[in-house]
């Protein structure tokens, strides 16, 4: 028996983000949302592990109360329950006040053994809210995860880390965090019965006013703008003389050195 | 007035969207160029309980809207509109007359493993003599003892090489017309039950369609679906419901078609500036985008007719009128906008042009839709 919760962080979808060519900002008034898609792995793998080994999973998110429309898209993916951690002002939050916010509730209200988040949000890709929440909770957290076992004695998670120089396994007393890869599992698609059962699934929301507590920001934001490619439009025959005209087209415009 | 799809909706159309990228794109040229049916994809859209969407739950379905089954077939259609048809065809044509007209027991014995996609289902009205005037049916049903006994053959009939029922109408009453025909539940491998050769089509290349000959072929008396002489206005009932799929089919066909044509406009340069900042280009996509929109909402329309209990012929014929000649004439443009690669055969125009227009002929020609809809204002 495990009890998992599984965090996930409702983004814009970047499909849908329109860039203005002059001044280079993002347009946004036509985006649509999404669970960020490697929490999406997050909630798949506590259900796997849950659908081995028993328990429960809770899907957590914290967000404008305007995000509501994310729940049952996370409750149709398996987790039982979800926490539903929400406020007006929860908008462009910073990961350490996700984190914060987070770990307040989970303190007040859940119990767990195993806390999944993804390895970074599709939109900022921090990498910052598991670590900085395991931080707060007093818990040992491995990131980059793309395997999970639950150890036989049932008391440890064993996890496999892929690493910039190679892979290594790590074992870590329950309760822990871990932040998951992609490549750890595929998400189902939710299946037309899942997905209208969502509706009955139990939400606890919970407000700033249930936090008790408020989370000032540390960062400033001063400016978004889209990043620009720009093509050359340069031709080249494939003949060796124009190989060397590559090279040295490539070197002047600093691609290589 | 409220425009706005349920989050439930919204999802499905997520997760369609999400099984057609992992599952039914990679294969749509196989299913095109080699007339493919694509068997482990029908296996799938079992797997995500799709196969039933409309009808209850105690029948096997999943309980949900038809409005909820219309967005599944349009997102399957606009990746492989072989897939979207073959799902059409399955829960509109042959699902739909046993749901409506089955009694409990016929219900439990094919409705069940239907929806359940245990197998698929097969609807036969078309005759070699008998297309749209689907009142000359020869095919005949006599009563010997406890069976029926059908005789005479069936053409173009979708899914009829992999069915594991058919609803086939065959004329009971000859001196009756229309009223004398009755509809039958015939399974699959009845002996005397003879399905012919998968048809080499222009379109929708992997759906099978056949010819289908009955020769002595005995049902017993109680799958008579209906009563005698209702067969025709089973038929039609059940066109109506399959009017709003096809529509939701060619709607996919001119959404892909409108996707196409956006990214390719936008990457093919010529002059020094891609095509897409030409204003022939920009009016050719504003024109098709229009249309789409306009085809999506007469579709939703009609089926959100049908979801409300009111009356839905009309708009039902409207709906596939618009959208299968939206189909047809906005994949040609997309055609134009692609120019002499859009013609060559693996580029995706080429196959929408291609899978559209069969929109404008089956479940009632363009024709029959504006026959439908008129006799509905002028009467
Ligand atoms: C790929 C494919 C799949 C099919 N699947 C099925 C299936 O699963 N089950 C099934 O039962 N049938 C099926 N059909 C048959 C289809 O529904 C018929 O082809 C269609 O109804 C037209 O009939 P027809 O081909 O005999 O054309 P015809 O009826 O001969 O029509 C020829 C032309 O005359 C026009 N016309 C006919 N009568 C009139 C009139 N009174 N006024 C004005 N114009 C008229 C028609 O609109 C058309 O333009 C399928 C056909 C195809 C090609």
């Amino acid at each position: 028996m495990l009890n998992i919760i599984a965090c996930f962080k409702w983004v814009v979808d970047e499909a849908d983000v329109k860039i203005d060519a002059k001044s280079r900002a993002l347009l946004m008034e036509r985006v649509g949302y999404k669970i960020s898609d490697y929490d999406r792995n997050a909630i798949e793998e506590a259900v796997r592990l849950q659908e081995q080994h028993g328990g429960n999973v809770v899907a957590a998110t914290v967000g404008p109360s305007t995000a509501k429309q994310c729940l049952k898209d996370a409750l149709s993916r398996g987790p039982e329950r979800a926490d539903f951690i929400n406020d007006p002002s929860f908008v462009d939050l910073e990961p350490e006040q996700t984190a914060a916010i987070l770990a307040t509730a989970i303190k007040a209200k859940e119990e767990y053994d195993l806390i999944i988040c993804g390895e970074g949000s599709s939109d900022l890709y921090a990498q910052q809210v598991g670590p900085a929440l395991a931080e707060r909770l007093g818990i040992p957290c491995a990131t980059c995860v793309n395997k999970l076992t639950l150890a036989e004695s049932k008391k440890e998670i064993i996890a496999e880390r892929k690493l910039d120089d190679g892979m290594e396994v790590v074992s870590m007393p329950l309760p822990a965090l871990v932040t998951v890869l992609p490549d750890i599992n595929t998400p189902r698609i939710p299946t037309l019965k899942q997905v209208l059962g969502a509706a009955k699934k139990p939400v606890d929301n919970i407000t700033l006013n249930d936090l008790g507590q408020t989370y000032k920001p540390c960062l400033q934001t001063t400016g978004i703008l889209a990043a620009t490619m720009e093509r050359r439009r340069l031709k080249f025959g494939a003949d060796e003389k124009n190989i060397l005209v590559i090279i040295g087209a490539l070197l002047k415009e600093g691609v290589i050195a | 007035m409220n425009f706005n799809l349920t989050e439930e909706q919204e999802l499905v159309r997520a997760g369609v969207r999400e099984f057609c990228q992992k599952y039914v794109e990679p294969l749509a040229e196989k299913v095109d160029e080699e007339a493919y049916f694509p068997m482990e994809t029908v296996k799938k859209l079992t797997e995500q309980e799709w196969t039933g969407i409309p009808y209850p739950a105690e029948y096997g379905g999943a309980g949900a809207d038809y409005l909820t089954y219309i967005i599944v077939v349009e997102e399957l259609s606009r990746a492989c509109a072989t897939t979207g048809f073959t799902l059409e065809c399955h829960t509109s044509l042959a699902s739909y007359p046993l749901y409506k007209f089955g009694t409990e027991e016929q219900k439990q014995k094919y409705l069940v493993p239907l929806c359940k996609g245990e197998m698929l289902g097969s609807f036969a009205l078309t005759e070699p003599g008998a297309g749209t005037d689907a009142g000359a049916a020869s095919t005949t049903a006599v009563l010997d003892g406890d069976e029926y006994v059908l005789n005479g053959s069936k053409m173009f009939i979708s899914n009829s090489p992999v069915a594991g029922v058919f609803i086939i109408i065959a004329m009971t009453d000859k001196s009756k017309g229309t009223k004398g025909l009755s509809a039958f539940i015939v399974p699959g491998g009845t002996p005397g039950l003879k399905v012919g050769e998968h048809l080499n089509k222009m379109g929708i290349r992997g759906s099978v369609t056949a010819e289908v000959v009955m020769k002595d072929c005995r049902i017993p008396k109680e799958n008579l679906l209906g009563n005698e002489g209702q067969g025709f206005k089973i038929a039609m009932m059940t066109l109506d419901g399959g009017r709003i799929g096809i529509a939701a089919q060619a709607l996919g066909i001119a959404q892909a078609a409108l996707d196409e044509s956006i990214q390719y406009s936008k990457e093919r340069v010529q002059f020094g500036k891609p095509i897409s900042s030409f204003q022939a280009i920009q009016w050719m996509i504003a024109n098709m985008a229009t249309d789409v929109q306009a085809a999506r909402f007469l579709t939703y329309h009609a089926a959100w007719c049908y979801d409300q209990g009111l009356p839905y012929s009309k708009e039902a014929a409207m709906a596939k009128l618009f959208a299968s000649e939206t189909a047809a004439r906005q994949t040609n443009r997309a055609i134009q906008i692609h120019g002499g690669i859009g013609f060559i055969k693996g580029h995706k125009v080429e196959r929408l042009y291609r899978d559209a227009k069969i929109t404008e002929i089956y479940e009632g020609t363009s024709e029959v839709m504006r026959m439908v809809i008129s006799g509905n204002l002028l009467r």
